[in-house]
């Protein structure tokens, strides 16, 4: 059989990536009614989108995900200005009529300092503590938050953590952003229970792009953990998820982020994280990835106080037509800070998987210790994991390691517990779930290990 | 005793699954309801594989001969059948699984015995996991550990002694038990198979060792002699005591005289 030849075309012009409904005036349709600090982020972000080159599979960040590929901008539709307008949030939004899906994840959660509902880009439902909401603690949408808390969105919105200059993608979710998540935890304020963020595409989203931003601030010394969820309907055409995420924890804060993706089939997610640790602060991560055709995670760990500390977890569980892309950094700004990252596939099926890390030790920031490991487990011959880890150190003082593998399922380790009389479906369900349990037993937070667990095993049964 | 063995091995013949030459060259084996047997025998004579092709392990291949466990024929059988009907392999070297404790993985395992449907009794479970281990020495905290994972040489053995008691098997083959345990350990474990079978006595036993050390503490009522693939000699535990005495020697001796006689005959 023979292939035919792709001849790869030029690297594109400057105007790749803009199309009949992303492009400019979609910029200025949005921006209407907005204050104008906004309108110029956005235009700007959009100008940066404009200028920025579609990434290739020439750049090491994206030489195993081809867009050209996988990505089909030309073919999505932008509906984000018609849906959702300045609305603040809540039109009465019931979760016994929600959509199953939905309806089911939530109900999963029962512990929770507050909620936020996305469906198809709209902000349906917020609530909040009151306790909580009486210290000062803010959830609201991000448009609600543009008018309510102007001063501090001016300040951090796509500026200190996620600027539109950070890359195409990043500028293209700044510039048309539709809504999102605003948290924001004052100084001195706990969180016992996680805040919970759940996002959802119906059907109707089929072939439609959206971009929603979430922005995360936790002052000196307060405490969250924030669990983000997305899941959607299955598609029979490519429908495009885009998030930007932006936390920062301030001196001493400890703040938790996890995001559970489990979006159908047909779905492109597009993630990107940028989380900033202040001194002594604990900013930890656990990237789950479930879900979606194609799903592209760039995390960049910035650690700018002494005495910053950052885990950084990831598990993504693959099977027939799904296709990870992990792109990870940490960047060690301070000195005595400290970044551990551990990251797991498997992978089943056909499945592919993606690791790129870097550590990243500035000059000046001695006594850093960076770890950062990433494992695969293929269980089957079709699947692959391709893993690049890599060190950049400028300062002579530090403690770093990395380390990667991919291995298949031990036939010693299936004989072993089938021996004991397990199936072999058993054996191989306890095999996955303990690679990954280790994952998720490092931030044990409450209700994700269960949910995540149960998942994983609902989808080795039924392989 | 009854007059049809639990366990029938006749003129038994395997290999490594991807090699072309037998380990074993034709195994006779007879065991009887509750009897105690040891299998001794050099490096390389086979005895570790024939209890991994009694388990049923996929990296060997039976080229021929049959093995009945109570009078059904078991090469056909997956590994988990095997066990469901009552055969248990403590390993030589128990494997390491990250990430599932002792605890859940014996639950799975009891549990997937049980017909469809039917629940294990999960505080039954825990009192019966809490006494064996008592039983076995081992610290309770053990039970949330992962599977061997960074277990001790004499630690995998218990766990394996421990694995044993809960699945209440009816043939337990024991490869090389006594391997990395010091004295203390050894008796421990000793102990253990010796109380199963005083609380089974239709507990069949097939030890393999290389050292008559074991066999002070677990009397067996036959021991046999394997060499080359082969089972060469058998008897009382009189044939452990002239094996530690004398070394496998003679019977290389013998055997190659047996071999010479053969070649000549043909």
């Amino acid at each position: 059989m023979s292939e035919t030849t792709i001849i790869d075309q030029p690297i594109g012009g400057l105007m790749e990536g803009i199309t009949d409904v992303l492009n400019a005036t979609a910029v200025a349709t949005l921006s209407a009614g907005e204050p104008s600090w906004l309108q110029e982020r956005r235009a700007e972000a959009w100008s940066a989108y404009e200028r920025t080159p579609m990434p290739t599979t020439r750049l090491e960040e994206w030489r195993y995900t081809n867009l050209r590929k996988l990505l089909k901008l030309e073919r999505l539709g932008f509906d984000g200005i018609a849906l959702d307008a300045a609305t603040p949030a809540d039109e009465g939004f019931e979760l016994a009529s929600a959509p199953e899906r939905l309806r089911t994840a939530m109900e999963a959660d029962r512990e929770a300092s507050g909620h936020l509902v996305e469906i198809d880009g709209r902000v349906v439902h917020v609530d909040l503590d009151a306790e909580l909401a009486a210290k000062g603690v803010v959830l609201t949408s991000l448009r609600q938050a543009v008018v309510d808390h102007a001063d501090l969105l001016k300040e951090h919105l796509a500026t200190n953590a996620l600027p539109a200059s950070r890359g195409k993608f990043q500028a293209l979710n700044a510039a048309l952003w539709t809504n999102g998540v605003f948290l924001h935890v004052p100084r001195g304020v706990r969180l016992e229970r996680p805040v919970r963020v759940t996002r959802y595409l119906t059907e109707g989203a089929a072939g439609s792009a959206f971009f929603n931003r979430t922005l995360i601030l936790a002052d000196a010394a307060s405490q969250v953990s924030f669990v983000d969820e997305g899941l959607s309907a299955d598609f029979d055409r490519q429908t495009l998820f885009s998030s930007g995420v932006e936390v920062m924890a301030r001196d001493g804060a400890q703040v938790q982020y996890v995001s559970l993706q489990r979006m159908g089939r047909g779905v492109f997610h597009l993630q990107q994280q940028r989380t900033l640790a202040g001194r002594d602060s604990t900013l930890d991560t656990l990237n789950v990835s479930l879900g979606a055709s194609v799903a592209r995670t760039d995390l960049n760990a910035q650690l700018l106080g002494p005495g910053a500390n950052s885990d950084m977890l990831g598990l993504c569980f693959g099977e027939e037509g799904q296709h990870f892309d992990h792109n990870t950094s940490q960047d060690h700004v301070a000195p005595h800070a400290k970044s551990d990252l551990l990251y797991k596939g498997a992978l089943d099926g056909n499945a592919r998987s993606v690791f790129r890390g870097i550590i990243k030790v500035h000059k000046g920031a001695q006594q850093t210790d960076a770890y950062q490991t990433n494992r695969n487990l293929l269980l089957s011959e079709h699947a692959r994991a391709d893993s690049l880890p890599n060190l950049e150190i400028e300062a002579d003082d530090v403690k770093c390691s990395h380390g990667a593998t991919v291995g298949q399922l031990d036939l010693d380790h299936l004989f072993y517990l089938m021996s004991r009389g397990l199936s072999r479906t058993q054996a191989e369900r306890l095999v996955v779930l303990g690679f990954l349990g280790e994952v998720l037993s490092r931030l044990p937070l409450g209700g994700v290990v269960e949910k995540v667990t149960r998942i994983i095993e609902e989808r080795l049964q039924q392989g | 005793m009854s007059d049809t063995p639990i366990l029938s091995i006749r003129d038994l013949t395997a290999k490594v699954a991807d090699e072309d030459i037998d380990i074993l060259k034709g195994v006779d084996l007879d065991l009887f309801k509750g009897e105690i047997h040891a299998i001794m025998g050099p490096n390389g004579s086979g005895k570790s594989t024939l209890t991994k092709v009694l388990a049923g392990h996929p990296g060997y291949e039976v080229t021929g001969g049959t093995v009945t466990f109570r009078g059904e024929e078991i090469l056909e059988m997956e590994p988990d059948e095997r066990s469901q009907a009552g055969v248990f392999l403590a390993f030589q070297y128990p494997v390491e699984i990250p990430g599932v404790s002792i605890a859940n993985f014996l639950r799975t395992a009891l549990q997937a015995r049980l017909d469809e449907g039917d629940e294990l009794d999960l505080f039954d479970f825990q009192d019966d996991l809490m006494a064996r281990m008592e039983m076995l020495e081992m610290d309770p905290t053990f039970a949330e550990r992962p599977v061997n994972d960074g277990f001790s040489g004499g630690e995998k053995k218990r766990n394996e002694i421990l694995q044993m008691a809960m699945l209440r098997p009816t043939l337990a083959l024991m490869d090389e038990t006594d391997s990395g345990l010091d004295i203390d350990a050894l008796q421990v474990v000793s102990k253990g198979v010796n109380r199963l079978h005083e609380e089974n006595p239709e507990l069949t036993i097939l030890i393999i060792t290389h050292y008559q050390r074991l066999l002070n503490y677990i009397k067996p009522d036959r021991v046999h002699v394997m060499l080359d693939g082969r089972i060469v000699r058998s008897g009382g535990p009189e044939v452990a005591l002239a094996l530690e005495a004398g070394g496998y020697e003679e019977y290389r001796v013998a055997d190659a005289a047996e071999a010479a006689e053969a070649a000549r005959g043909s």
